[in-house]
């Protein structure tokens, strides 16, 4: 860090000496925070945020220095923080750029998480199980990210450029994740998986790019690194010691061709061809897979190629066409081991359609186009499971859509796509498979989009914007229908130069229609669920320039509830003790919170301007987010109490995701100076 | 001596009237051509003209990269303000009454005409090669509906991102409202993080040719190849995740166990039902853990791959 700043300053001195056009400002704003909520509710409130306990000081630099030849941007915000960024740009105009950054993303899940084990965080989780919570020890389910990089791009070299770019990540902490204590049917155990990652991008690009003629070659690497590639535990279910594997290393080469070319009528021709190989490495695989070599190891391998050709065209002034060619495959070549690893998914898809639009009178306009897809499965490689073969998709997609603008403070457009899917089954054993899955059979589904846009004056313009998404599914059981229906409207108006008035309201309602899930064919008793969210939520704000230039008031004020539920019909002979429903009915099992929240923030804040460089601030805000979940709400961290057994399938569990509500009050206060 | 024939002296009187006619026409065509050039010329008015009556407009012009003379081709290295609206003196003489006899980026104009006055200079960057396959372009997109070189934010943006994509997708506004989001409205990631808002070859604009490339740009952990494998997971990320936003932990398009019961039917334990009953204050003793908690991922961890299970508990 303390590089960065120093190259930054570095930079600056250089071009100090040159004629002084620097302007800026820099800022501290102190903070102090009161959050009422137990450890899921802080993590929710600071998720992305670092937020001190009691508050703190936050400082922010934004630099901009201009010559006539060189230019140097500076930006830096939450110095000091998890969330501090950095970020430095300059070089020649018309000659070179440079950037160099550095940013931290937090991310909070839960703090004080409990588990009997000792070394959370790490990858060997010792310890007995017990059920006495009270003396578990206690950790915080979060990670950050810590991003730095730095780019160049070459402009001298016109019409030759040349880019390069690097980005490392380093990923550090703590997420849950769960394990079968035995199975089938075994307790479930929750486990602290350490994060310890590291990621470094690599991306090289040149070309040429001068009318007629478009030509560029990319090459992109990635390569990922895990400091940890096993987790180890003792079961509780077994008392013996096991293995959770991790994210094994990988890497990822990439390299393609872009072109272009302009063709007469206005035309262009564009293409691009891309090949990619992606390998990973694993020692945490099962011991003696490999009988006649002894092999305990696995190297995977993927490799894709895709390639795209488009037409675009605007021979006549009132009509402009596209026809394009698309084709993706992916080919995996990781190890095959006989009677262990078999599974292996293959795909390609090809893609083909053609788009025209057409400038009609009265400002109308018109685009309409079709799309057709193949998507073609190989799922099995080293046996043949002929009732396993996943099948091939045929989407027939078409769109339309109208624009209008006919009168100036209106602007009007309508949408609407269809996707029409066929699934081909490809053996006679799949196509007589009763459980085809929602995701690879057919599917009908349209899409209507609409808005208006309103801008009566300079100062005021609203707009509404509504999505209809509906798709119906062949496959017999699971998913059969979702609805999507989303509403957004916004408004702004400024009134004068005396305020500003801001504001948004927002609908959605999502259903997933009835599954209808049938229990295995011993039993086969059907069963279904229908599963809502609604949303709904709005904001306004307004600043009003009390007296111009000098002293502002801001307020803002937010609301979003969601509301969801899950509606079961379950056949009487599911409604028994051996399914854990002795006793219940139709109306008892119903799930009436699922994810249920209300999240509700107000703002206050004063600016002054004390000199025409100097201004100050202060404020206050407040938000309070409601968080319920049957899956969650009476949270145990061991179920049974008296601890899990064999058969109640019950669990050991940290508490991740719990009690995710808060109440957090914050007053600011900062001072600003320009320059 | 010789005497020439009084028919010949008329054909040769013929041919110096037919040179004279064309050496005028010639000159008076050379003159026309001159005059016009000279005309075009005088059609420019000068940046300092429209600095009389357009200061603050002239002032961002002259903090902007249009005004850098290092720049080959910039408009400060040809007419100024004019490169891009074109000619101004009959905008002066006719009183510089708005819109009159001058080029304006105002939101009625064409858009191809106004896309076309950037690109005049700006087609040949390697970020613009693909607009004309862009969605933005078909749609009736034009530059000025995002960028203003008077005024805005770095590069130049009208607005910071994500209001300034909101204008227009107001409903992706509403998803990433919901609670379970990428840190966009944090400002950490911003649309153009996965974005290629001039045009690409990626599904949706996105900056790869897949969503799952694009995925695994920032969640390489993902990428794999895993032994064993979840074809979906593997297929594509957006058949499990509301990558905009969504109301279900995870960015989940549906709450767990339903997703995954959308596909699991009719084997096992995933097909049974898991209800009010299975939750942590629900009265069954049985076949509990497959609600509360984490429900299918209470055991299920390895869910996008795992390198020793095919049941992704291990």
């Amino acid at each position: 860090m303390m590089l960065v700043l120093a190259i930054c300053f570095l930079s600056f001195s250089i071009v100090f000496s040159e004629e002084k056009r620097i302007e800026g400002e820099i800022s501290a704003i102190g903070s102090y925070i009161g959050v009422d909520a137990d450890g899921g509710g802080e993590a929710k409130f600071t998720e992305y945020k670092d937020l001190r306990e009691h508050g703190g000081l936050y400082g922010r630099i934004r630099l901009k220095y201009d010559t006539e030849k060189y230019f140097l941007h500076f930006r830096a915000s939450d110095i000091a923080y998890d969330t501090q960024s950095y970020k430095l740009e300059g070089g020649m105009w018309g000659k070179f750029k440079y950037n160099l950054f550095y940013q931290g993303i937090p991310h909070n899940i839960t703090f004080d998480a409990r588990t009997f084990f000792v070394g959370a965080g790490s990858n060997i989780l010792a310890g007995v199980p017990n059920t006495n919570v009270a003396s578990w020890n206690t950790f915080d389910y979060s990670f950050e990210r810590r991003q730095y990089g730095a780019g160049m791009a070459l402009h001298m070299i016109k019409p030759f450029f040349f880019n390069v770019s690097f980005e490392r990540e380093e990923r550090e902490g703590i997420k849950p994740t769960g394990v079968a204590g035995t199975s089938p049917g075994g307790i479930g155990i929750e486990l602290p998986e350490p994060v310890d990652y590291l990621t470094n991008n690599l991306k090289l690009e040149t070309g040429y790019a001068k009318n007629p003629l478009f030509l560029s070659f990319m090459y992109f690497y990635s390569g990922f690194n895990n400091s940890n590639t096993v987790l180890h535990f003792r079961n509780p279910a077994t008392g013996a010691q096991d293995i959770f594997s991790l994210p094994p290393d990988n890497t990822y080469h990439k390299g393609a061709f872009k072109g272009a070319v302009k063709l007469p009528f206005q035309s262009r021709l564009s293409t691009n061809i891309g090949f990619s190989k992606g390998e990973s490495e694993t020692t945490a695989f099962p011991l003696s897979l490999d009988p006649i070599t002894g092999r305990t190891g696995f190297d995977g391998e993927v490799k894709t190629l895709n390639y795209d050709i488009i037409l675009t065209s605007n021979p006549l002034p009132f009509l402009n066409a596209k026809v394009f060619h698309k084709y993706y495959k992916r080919d995996n070549n990781s190890d095959i081991v006989p009677g262990i690893v078999e599974h292996f998914l293959d795909y390609k898809v090809r893609q083909y359609g053609a788009e025209v639009g057409f400038k009609l009178p009265s400002r109308f306009f018109l685009n309409g186009g079709y799309q057709h897809v193949r998507t073609e499965r190989e799922f099995i490689k080293a046996f043949q499971d002929p009732s396993l073969v996943l099948p091939f998709n045929r989407d027939n997609i078409y769109f339309a859509e109208l624009r209008w603008s006919g009168l100036d403070f209106m602007d009007l457009r309508i949408g609407y796509e269809k996707l029409d899917r066929e699934a081909k089954e490809r053996t006679p054993q799949a196509d007589a498979l009763p459980n085809k899955m929602f995701a690879y059979d057919g599917q009908d589904r349209d899409t209507v989009k609409a808005s208006v846009d309103f801008f009566p004056m300079e100062s005021l313009n609203f707009g509404f914007e509504y999505r209809h998404k509906r798709a119906e599914y062949d496959a017999a059981f699971g998913l059969k229908k979702d609805q999507r229906d989303e509403f957004a409207t916004n408004v702004t108006y400024a009134f004068g130069k005396k305020a500003k008035f801001y504001g948004n309201i927002d609908f959605a309602w999502i259903t997933f229609h009835p599954d209808l899930v049938r229990t295995q064919a011993a039993d086969d008793f059907p069963w279904k669920a229908k599963q809502k969210d609604n949303t709904f939520g709005y904001g306004v704000g307004t600043e009003i320039y009390a007296i111009p230039q000098k002293l502002t008031f801001v307020f803002q004020h937010d609301f979003l509830r969601s509301n969801g539920n899950i509606d079961f019909t379950i056949h009487p002979a599911l409604l028994i003790a051996g399914n854990g429903l002795g006793g219940a009915n139709n109306e008892t099992v119903d799930i009436m919170r699922s994810e249920d929240y209300t999240l509700y923030s107000f703002k206050f804040k004063t600016i002054y301007h004390l000199t025409k460089s100097l201004i100050a601030s202060i404020g206050y805000a407040y938000e309070r987010f409601s968080y319920r979940d049957d899956q969650l709400d009476n949270y145990q961290f061991v179920n049974p109490p008296g601890g899990p057994v064999a058969g109640t399938n019950g669990a050991f569990l940290t508490g991740a995701y719990r009690d995710q509500s808060y109440k957090a009050h914050l007053i600011f206060g900062g001072l600003t100076y320009k320059f | 001596m010789s005497v020439a024939h009084p028919d010949c002296r008329e054909v040769e009187n013929m041919k110096r009237r037919g040179l004279v006619l064309f050496s005028i026409l010639f000159v008076f065509t050379l003159i026309l051509i001159v005059q016009n050039n000279v005309k075009g010329d005088s059609q420019y008015v000068g940046s300092e003209a429209c600095k009389g009556c357009h200061e603050d407009q002239y002032r961002s012009y002259a903090k902007s990269a249009h005004a850098k003379k290092a720049i080959s081709g910039s408009p400060a290295n040809r007419e100024g303000c004019e490169s891009c609206h074109g000619p101004g003196a009959q905008h002066v003489e006719k009183g510089g009454v708005k819109g009159v006899s001058i080029f304006t980026f105002e939101r009625k104009g064409d858009s191809k005409a106004k896309s076309s006055k950037c690109l005049a200079c700006h087609e040949e960057s390697k970020h613009l090669t693909s607009w004309d396959i862009s969605k933005h372009k078909s749609t009736g997109v034009s530059c000025d509906n995002c960028h203003s070189i008077h005024g805005g934010t770095d590069k130049p943006l009208k607005a910071k991102e994500p209001d300034l994509c909101y204008s227009c997708h107001k409903y992706i506004r509403t998803q990433q409202n919901k609670q379970s989001h990428h840190p966009v409205k944090e400002g950490r990631i911003t649309c153009s993080s996965c974005h290629e808002v001039h045009g690409g070859f990626g599904p949706r604009m996105v900056k790869a040719d897949s969503v799952n490339d694009l995925c695994y740009k920032c969640h390489a952990e993902k990428r794999g190849p895993y032994a064993f494998e979840h074809p979906p997971v593997q297929e594509n990320c957006l058949t499990c995740h509301e990558v905009h936003g969504s109301n279900h932990t995870k960015l989940l398009v549906r709450k767990v166990p339903f997703l995954c019961q959308s596909c699991h039917t009719r084997t096992g334990h995933p097909s049974r039902p898991a209800t009010n009953f299975h939750s942590f204050g629900g009265p069954a003793t049985s076949q509990k853990n497959r609600f509360f908690a984490r429900s299918c991922l209470n055991c299920h961890g390895n869910i996008h791959g795992s390198s020793r299970s095919p049941g992704f508990d291990r």
